[in-house]
């Protein structure tokens, strides 16, 4: 609803907007993730054992992993860099889970390829804006000036913070969040479990990016099916002592 | 017609009933800056006032104007946003009209040294609330043991002058509070001077209302810098610990426990532990305690290349670092051990350090009986042995490692590892020998009674050096280790060899051995590796290594007959030798990884030359030389294919074992006078061709798992014992290389779950065909041993309160000796064990664990039936339960006999040996961090 009215808004309102820089361009996120402190979570270990894993990872932390954003006003497409993830010394690789998000503002849809719990799922359906409130806070990102926004994934039950930029006015953002005044240059989920931060933001036209594609089998679900998936497979790991995210994406 | 005139009635309603006040409304103004210039592209956002929830948002045309349309009437919050600018918060409270203009807005512009030095520079976030600003205070650099007066210098927009006069964006601040409340009077200094610039975590920089518009309450409109100073949460920085006391029947008892302070660079621990149940050293979890964030270091490895069959210690009391045996309890004998150490751990992003020192003793009482029958060609013998042990030894460990990054292409790990050891034993044997067509005449009987006395020490140190070169993939590694070992021991050794068979005139012959013996042995090392990788593409890597050790072993061994004349040196099997080992190993492979395709291939040559010399003593006119020189060519490739839940690995490869020093040493070891062993210093490194494959399916979705294992290992101067048994039944085994055995292993996994979270069957078939040869008596045999295990078992996890996990283990030996097929034989081993968990009311849980064991080896009717059953009561209580009273019974039926049955070679034995059987225990537990129920037996592996 937001999206349509935000579209009737500028339409309306703006007409044609005076900055004719066109808002389109790719950007590369670097998504790391802290399993000790997922790992914490679990309600089912002890504190003694939480701790005990605390005190013997502290000296490791894991590598991003590479993800890219290609954008324009009304669409957006978020993918691994690459299919294979390699080590850093380059010499081990294995790939990488499909995960291809693809967003269309102006028709409020979207078309996810996610592949999870030894599957592949083709989520076609309409869009829903995430509920975000806005704090007051600067940082910045990449060279851009961004303000703090909040919202909650009801369904993992993460606390999301989202990091958008004053200066890129596109709805776009990396993993499943989109939806504010500005591009989401870093994305934080429960205070650190993952962090999704822009190290590169190119303008240009990406056009070619946005309408490639490519042809990926699965099993056609609806978002709701989606949501129903995660939550059963959340609730059955956890009943039996196992953290679910070693199989679905944080 | 007709819809038309409906929707006129429709609207006409409407307007009639919304005429007063409609529902939506329309909100515009327009954004302009301080000196009144328009803004256009400025981001306008609508929120809710309650909770900040975006409603709507939009942005400035190119006049700086906005307008919402068609929004709810309700209160607002405005927020504009604009690069460089300091967000604007505007209420708006629609009144009665359709349209809410707000007119003009200004917006300020961010401090330009504000915008560059904390936003840009620093990286920090920067808060802005209201007319507050705040800086994370992490983000600004103050040397330790700095005051906030120091960082508060270091801010953009605050000057401190040299009274400690504090001004913010050029006015002066009149207040400063801590966490909101004043610090001790109303000087402002006063905080600033004495807190320490590390325990803030927050500076909040604001406006406040004057002292005297508070105390009037009329805003007089006049503002006053004011800063507060937030504190951390928690300087990360606490202690825990773990005490754990029980006392038994029987005299049983345990204690252990641990103690740790950290904070965020440094981690300090004790740690102790005292029992008589056969716990010799740490569990993984007091292991991890004690070391903290140093317990592994995966790449303090200095020997590079691929893998030869070095040997790698982690763990066991032999090791030369903290000892870890799981905490579980030794099934062999009774031992007394008391153990105790302390540990430092330093870690920053740049330098890790860590050190420890580790005591343990043990002292064991072993009681054994053995059932051994020996095959020889067209004959055999059984023969019992009655041995009692007593044992002591204690070790002293220490250690420290430290770890610098130079910089973020060089890294230096220097590792220090030290023991000294001391110990004795004193041994009693009591053998009878049979033979005959049921081995029924006792034909000799040896007694023997030894005592040693042990002292050593082992230092092992290592540095590795690790540089990447800025080419990605490109690598250079170096390391050089130095390792001692120097061990003095001296033994006496008492026995009567009785022949009853071989008659004099005095009755049947007696054969007394009496000698002393002093041994000390030296030995020293010295390795240095090097390693070079180099990128060929994305995807191909070229490494190269070259290995180089050198090592000196000199054993000085004296041996006395003791006799009525004293002591006179045994010539014969005295000993003095050294030997001198190079070692040289150069290899090169190639490694291609792409596309989850993970393929390498690489050729070493080593040269190994061992020169030694021996003699009955150091002064010996003739020395006999050990000259040999020694090549070969190791190939090693290994193929790993990563799909979708699913995976594929496969290797060749040729193993290098370099031989035991005990077993390279001319020295002829009489303790046991009937079974004799011998070194053979001509011994070569064996070589083992070893072919293995895999395949694993993992289905996250449905938790069903598949893996499949197979691996088949050719020996080429494999080392084995060869056997001479003489008329007097005396056994003399000497180490010799033999080439042609073989090993083929398999494995089947399989584990699916009956139901979802509640039942999950794990399978596992497992066999190894080995075929070993040696020489009996001259005479080459071939024993064939086949070994066959089906493992099953259930996890029943129904609910919270109930857990059972059933199992099933079944083992089939098949052993065929062609020395002597009439002695061939199969035996069996059966296990059928149980582990239940009940939570009761009132936090009171109970644990069952039941093993009940078969032996049986039906050639020799043999059959035993052991069943051991362990009970459990515990309660936890207090707050978080940090505590546990426990109440264990062990062995409740009293059975437990510590059974093994073995047949190799050319023999086959039961040994049973009197160990720990039942007893209760009385345990109370106290955890800091609290303790918990094991419901579950899910081992987490972090």
């Amino acid at each position: 609803m937001i999206m349509k009215k935000l579209l009737i808004l500028l339409l309306v309102t703006i007409g044609a907007p005076s900055m004719a820089q066109k808002m389109e361009g790719v950007v590369t996120y670097d998504r790391t993730q802290d399993y000790v402190k997922i790992m914490s979570r679990m309600t089912f270990l002890s504190l003694d054992q939480k701790e005990r894993m605390k005190a013997t990872n502290k000296n490791y932390s894991s590598r991003p992993t590479q993800m890219v954003l290609y954008f324009n006003e009304d669409q957006s497409l978020y993918t691994n860099e690459s299919e294979y993830w390699r080590s850093e010394n380059g010499q081990w690789s294995y790939r990488n889970s499909d995960y291809i998000i693809r967003r269309d503002f102006k028709q409020e849809t979207k078309s996810d390829v996610i592949e999870m719990l030894g599957r592949t799922y083709l989520i076609d359906d309409s869009l829903k804006t995430p509920q975000w409130k806005i704090l007051n806070q600067l940082k910045d990102i990449a060279g851009h000036i961004c303000m703090k926004a909040e919202t909650e994934d009801p369904i993992k039950q993460q606390k999301v913070v989202a990091w958008f930029a004053q200066d890129i006015p596109v709805s776009a953002g990396p993993e499943q969040y989109f939806g504010l005044p500005g591009l989401i240059l870093e994305l934080d989920l429960n205070d650190g479990d993952a962090v999704i931060t822009a190290s590169k933001i190119e303008m240009r036209d990406v056009s070619k990016e946005l309408t490639a594609t490519k042809k990926i089998k699965g099993k056609k679900i609806k978002t709701a099916d989606y949501d129903k998936l995660i939550k059963d497979h959340i609730q059955t790991s956890t009943k039996a002592q196992e953290n679910p995210y070693w199989t679905i994406r944080y | 017609m007709r819809k038309l005139f409906l929707l006129l009635l429709l609207t006409v309603c409407c307007q009639a009933a919304f005429a007063q006040q409609s529902n939506r409304i329309t909100i515009r103004g327009s954004i302009t800056d301080t000196s009144k210039a328009i803004m256009p592209g400025a981001t306008v956002m609508l929120l809710t006032p309650k909770d900040s929830a975006l409603v709507n948002f939009g942005r400035t045309n190119d006049k700086g104007a906005f307008e919402f349309r068609n929004v709810k009437r309700a209160p607002y919050i405005l927020k504009v946003s604009y690069v460089g600018f300091l967000p604007l918060q505007v209420e708006v409270n629609p009144d009665n009209s359709e349209v809410t203009d707000l007119g003009a807005l200004p917006i300020k512009p961010i401090q330009k040294e504000l915008l560059e030095v904390v936003i840009k520079a620093a990286k920090a976030p920067l808060s802005i609330r209201g007319d507050t600003i705040e800086y994370n205070a992490a983000s600004f650099k103050v040397p330790p043991g700095s005051t906030v007066e120091e960082l508060l210098r270091k801010l953009p927009g605050m000057q401190v002058d040299q009274e400690g006069n504090i001004k913010a964006q050029g006015e002066n601040v009149t207040k400063v509070t801590v966490d909101g409340k004043t610090f001790f009077g109303s000087d402002p200094k006063l905080a600033t001077k004495n807190l320490p610039a590390d325990a803030i975590s927050k500076v909040q920089v604001f406006n406040d209302k004057t002292e005297a518009a508070k105390t009037t309450g009329i805003d007089d409109g006049k503002r006053e810098k004011a800063v507060n100073l937030e504190l951390k949460e928690s300087h990360r920085k606490g202690g825990f610990g773990k005490v754990t006391a029980g006392v038994g029947t029987k005299d049983r008892f345990q204690l252990r426990g641990n103690y740790n302070r950290f904070n965020t660079k440094e981690q300090m621990s004790v740690i102790g532990l005292g029992n008589n149940i056969n716990q010799t050293g740490l569990s993984f979890d007091d292991y991890q305690d004690f070391r903290g964030s140093q317990s592994f270091n995966w790449e303090d490895q200095g020997d590079f290349g691929f893998y030869s069959g070095g040997v790698y210690f982690f763990g066991g009391d032999d090791g030369i670092g903290v000892p870890i045996t799981g905490g579980g309890s030794n099934s062999r004998g009774f031992s007394r051990n008391y153990a105790g150490g302390a540990n430092y751990n330093y870690d920053t992003k740049k330098t890790k350090l860590s050190s420890n020192y580790f005591y343990n003793q043990s002292g064991l009482t072993l009681n054994s009986d053995l059932e051994k029958e020996t095959f020889l060609p067209n004959s055999s013998f059984l023969n019992t042995d009655h041995k009692s042990q007593g044992s002591l030894t204690r070790n002293h460990r220490g250690s420290a490692r430290f770890e610098q990054k130079i910089d973020s292409l060089n890294t230096l790990v220097i590792i220090g590892n030290l023991r000294a050891n001391n110990g004795n034993t004193a041994l009693f044997s009591d053998q009878n020998f049979f033979e005959g067509p049921n081995q029924e005449t006792r034909t000799s009987q040896t007694n023997f009674a030894n005592y040693n006395q042990f002292n050593g020490f082992q230092l092992a140190t290592t540095a590795i050096y690790r540089h990447t070169f800025r080419k990605k993939g490109r690598n250079f590694a170096a390391s050089l280790a130095y390792n001692v070992n120097d061990t003095d021991g001296s033994a006496q050794q008492r026995s009567t060899n009785t022949y009853f068979n071989d008659t004099t005139a005095t009755g049947p012959s007696v054969f007394r051995i009496n000698q002393d013996n002093v041994t000390s042995s030296l030995r020293t090392e010295i390795k240095s590796s090097l390693d070079y990788t180099e990128p060929l593409s994305k995807t191909t890597f070229w490494e190269t290594f070259y290995n180089f050790s050198l090592r000196n072993d000199k054993v000085d061994r004296d041996v006395f007959n003791v006799g009525d004349q004293g002591s006179v040196r045994n010539e014969t099997l005295s000993r003095y030798y050294t030997n001198d080992f190079t070692y040289n190993r150069i290899g090169s492979l190639i490694r291609y990884s792409d596309k989850g395709f993970n393929v390498s291939g690489g050729l070493a040559g080593m040269w190994f030359h061992q020169a030694g010399q021996f003699a009955s003593n150091q002064g010996s006119p003739n020395f006999t030389k050990v000259d040999r020189n020694y090549f070969s060519v190791v190939p090693n490739i290994s193929v790993n294919y990563n799909k979708k839940n699913k995976r594929f690995n496969a290797g060749y490869n040729v193993n290098v074992n370099q031989p035991q020093t005990s077993d390279l040493q001319p020295v002829v070891d009489n303790s046991n006078p009937r079974f004799i062993r011998e070194g053979n210093p001509n011994l070569l490194p064996s070589l083992t061709h070893r072919v293995s494959g895999g395949f694993g399916v993992f289905n996250p979705g449905s938790f069903v798992n598949v893996f499949v294992n197979v691996n088949y290992g050719y020996n080429i101067n494999q080392i084995v014992y060869n056997q001479t048994v003489n008329e007097l039944l005396v056994t003399t085994t000497r180490p010799e290389n033999i080439s042609g055995g073989t090993s083929k292993g398999g494995s089947v996994y399989f584990s699916f779950p009956i139901k979802k979270t509640k039942a999950v069957l794990n399978t596992n078939f497992y066999t190894n065909l080995n075929k070993f040869p040696t020489f009996i008596n001259g005479i080459p045999n071939q024993t064939n041993n086949n070994n066959y295990n089906a493992y099953m078992s259930l996890d029943l996890t129904p609910s919270e309160k109930f857990t059972f996990y059933p199992t099933f283990n079944f083992s089939i030996t098949d052993t065929k000796y062609s020395v002597n097929t009439a002695q061939n034989l199969t035996i069996y081993n059966y296990n059928y064990g149980g582990n239940m968990n009940v939570q009761l009311p009132k936090g009171i849980f109970f644990n069952g664990r039941m093993s009940y064991q078969i032996y049986k080896n039906p050639k020799f009717d043999f059959r035993q039936e052991l069943p051991i059953l362990n009970l459990a009561v515990y309660k936890l209580f207090l707050k978080d339960n940090k505590a546990e009273v426990r109440l264990t019974a062990y062995d409740v039926f009293n059975k437990n006999r510590g059974i093994t049955q073995q047949a190799y070679q050319n023999y086959v034995q039961t040994e049973r040996v009197q160990t720990l059987a039942r007893y209760f225990m009385l345990s109370f537990s106290y955890n800091l961090r609290g303790l918990k129920s094991q419901m579950r037996q899910n081992n987490y592996i972090y």
